[in-house]
């Protein structure tokens, strides 16, 4: 069974009295370890597909299964638990609590999540280790460099161990060389912890390189979806 | 996350806006400090009130006359004399059986002399009343401020008020100098007071100007006594202000007051009304029943003899209605200052919904259930309320402390002793400050609604 699933997903909203779908008719499966990208234009639907995928949204028709349960369906305190263990998020614009430190943003979902409190600093600074910013751990977001806040915003995710990772846009707002960083680190996740990624990028050449499926919407809709057996 | 997670959170959160918290505490604090001195003052006034009342008798004493006042027919003594109703003899034996009764503690006659006293070359008018030995063990007999109660049923020595010694402006050593000062005031030591001589002096019946009645040229056949009895002790004015005791200065034991010679007033009026076979020995009699709950059924069986009885006793539920209405005007007094600092913990909650709008958001991207974000803010507004709570009890006590100590040196000369004004006790602090917690978490649901609502999607959006 597919670790998550995805079927006729439709997602409309209305414009004065016309009705616009923001995705339409959207159907692919993940498979646990994949590394699956969702690229297309601007406005093309990845970003809201993404956050259906996320359960940031639920109101759209159709299914988005994961582990066989719909998460359109689930009430506020089962999609909590959803955000809080199954999946760890990405942003573009690292939301990190600017006003606590790295750390401190790290430690926030292990807070969520009822971690043993003596436990906490211990795996939070262990995930900062692994990015390589265990010397950063006490700076604030604003001096941190765009690598490392996403860095940061990556060890966040992960605090939980999540099974999937939605990153939206990770590299959007960084510059190349950091963006090939911050996308190694992704794979190096997907590949030795096997943890499914599913990644929203344009940049159609990284994502055709670095994923097992990359999925390419127009409209709201798929128009192609590419698989690559060895990233 | 448990308590102290949500704690860590909520102070962190405080922290961050030190000043909006310090002044929001800060409405806190004048709103629960209003209300806990507005409640204080009128528990304070309350309890002085009951004080006095307990200590006078007021609610197990009653008084019972023999004689019937028709107050429907005011004007000459002999129209409030209802002549409808035989009069009921008030002698020993009627008090002796009332004395009898098994709900009774003590009865004893109301007997008083007018007079005119002396001390230390200073001379006021005063009113020398008879104390059974049995008050000795009760109030305000059972607390004499300087010297003891009397010994001995016979014993010729008298109890002042201090009251009569602020009338002839004395002061002993070691009273409140706020009671008694200024110019022409004399000091004494007690040794100066306690174990000397009282001067009292009466009018007696004078027989040998009997031919002035005769002669109606307005003088009465009447002369002075002096009789010099020794001061066992002082007693405080407060505890005199109301019941059978009001109004008089000078206490000497029931047996003792024949020491004191004095014409019977009621004998002239006997005499005037040619009544000449008299078996009424006193006017009134003082009860005292052993439990407020037997005030009713002692009442009862007095006015079944056919005596007319004065209780204030049996109206205290009247009495407790109006210090309820008392409490409850303070309470409102100091509710509308808390309401005021409410609206500003509403506020500055509601500012922090729109500061940390984006910090929910991803709160709740990380997993954070609505629960857990109203738990943040309850505990915010529970700090708040804490802070300013104990803020406030602090601010209240002080001030009622200040404003306490003011109206002593203005009411105290007047009344002639110190009072409590505010009953500041540790119960209202505590209860103050639970409600200052309580009140600001009710305060917070609002907000703390709004927050856990925050739609995480549209509050990532915004940048």
């Amino acid at each position: 069974m597919a670790l998550l699933k995805v079927s006729n997903l439709c997602k409309t909203y209305y414009k004065g009295e016309n009705k616009i779908y923001a995705l339409r008719n959207i159907n692919f499966d993940v498979e646990e370890g994949e590394f699956v990208s969702i690229v297309g234009k601007s406005g093309s639907g990845k970003s809201t597909l993404l956050n259906l995928l996320g359960g940031m949204d639920t109101s759209a028709e159709g299914s988005v299964c994961v582990e066989g349960v719909n998460i359109l369906t689930m009430s506020e305190k089962q999609l909590a638990r959803y955000r809080k263990f199954t999946i760890g998020m990405i942003f573009q614009s690292f939301n990190l609590i600017p006003t606590r430190t790295a750390i401190d943003n790290v430690k926030l979902p292990l807070i969520f999540s009822n971690y043993p409190r003596r436990l906490r600093e211990t795996r939070a600074c262990e995930l900062l280790y692994n990015m390589g910013l265990y010397n950063r751990a006490m700076h604030y977001p604003s001096e941190l460099s765009g690598g490392e806040a996403q860095r940061v915003a990556i060890a966040r995710a992960l605090a939980n161990k999540p099974k999937i990772i939605l990153a939206d846009e990770p590299t959007g707002n960084l510059d190349t060389a950091t963006s090939a960083e911050i996308i190694s680190l992704l794979q190096m996740f997907n590949k030795k912890h096997h943890i499914t990624i599913i990644m929203v990028t344009h940049d159609k050449e990284t994502a055709g390189r670095v994923s097992h499926k990359t999925v390419l919407l127009s409209d709201g809709e798929i128009i192609k979806i590419s698989t690559n057996p060895n990233p | 996350m448990n308590l102290s997670d949500i704690a860590t959170l909520a102070l962190y959160n405080l922290r961050r806006n030190t000043m909006r918290t310090i002044l929001t505490s800060l409405g806190v604090a004048v709103g629960i400090g209003s209300l806990a001195a507005m409640i204080s003052f009128a528990q304070g006034i309350t309890g002085n009130i009951s004080r006095s009342m307990e200590n006078n008798d007021i609610f197990t004493g009653l008084t019972a006359t023999s004689r019937s006042f028709d107050l429907d027919a005011p004007g000459s003594r002999s129209t409030i004399l209802s002549q409808d109703k035989p009069e009921v003899p008030l002698n020993d034996s009627v008090i002796d059986g009332i004395r009898s009764w098994s709900e009774v503690a003590i009865a004893f006659p109301v007997v008083s002399k007018p007079a005119m006293v002396m001390l230390a070359g200073r001379s006021v008018q005063a009113s020398v009343k008879a104390v059974p030995m049995e008050m000795g063990g009760y109030p305000p007999f059972a607390n004499i401020s300087r010297g003891r109660f009397f010994s001995d049923a016979e014993e010729a020595r008298v109890i002042v008020s201090r009251q009569l010694l602020q009338q002839m402006r004395i002061r002993v050593e070691g009273d409140d100098e706020n009671i008694t000062s200024g110019n022409g005031t004399l000091v004494l030591p007690v040794d100066s007071v306690i174990g000397k001589d009282l001067t009292i002096i009466t009018r007696v019946f004078d027989p040998t100007k009997l031919d002035m009645i005769k002669s109606r040229n307005g003088e009465l056949p009447l002369r002075n006594e002096e009789t010099a009895i020794q001061i066992a002790g002082i007693i405080d004015n407060g505890a005199l202000s109301s019941g059978v005791f009001n109004g008089s200065d000078v206490f000497i034991p029931s047996d003792a007051i024949n020491y004191v010679p004095c014409i019977d007033v009621r004998s002239i009026y006997d005499i005037m009304d040619g009544k000449t076979d008299r078996t009424a020995k006193y006017g009134y009699v003082h009860i005292r029943v052993k439990e407020h709950n037997n005030l009713k059924a002692v009442k009862y069986r007095l006015e079944e003899m056919g005596l007319q009885v004065f209780s204030v006793g049996d109206k205290l539920d009247d009495i407790e209605n109006i210090f309820l209405m008392l409490d409850s005007i303070f309470a409102a007094v100091g509710v509308i200052a808390l309401l005021v600092s409410v609206l500003g913990i509403v506020n500055t909650l509601i500012m922090a919904i729109y500061e940390r709008r984006k910090e929910i958001g991803i709160m709740k991207s990380l997993g954070a259930t609505q629960w857990q974000i109203k738990m943040i803010f309850y505990l915010e507004a529970a700090i708040i309320g804490l802070v300013g709570g104990v803020c406030g009890v602090v601010g209240g006590k002080l001030a009622s402390q200040a404003a306490s100590s003011f109206a002593n040196t203005q009411i105290g000369k007047i009344i002639g002793c110190n009072l409590e004004f505010f009953d500041f006790s540790w119960t209202l602090a505590l209860m103050a400050v639970l409600f200052s917690v309580i009140i600001s978490v009710a305060a917070s649901v609002y907000p703390a609604n709004r927050a856990a609502g925050i739609d995480p999607l549209d509050a990532l959006r915004r940048e």
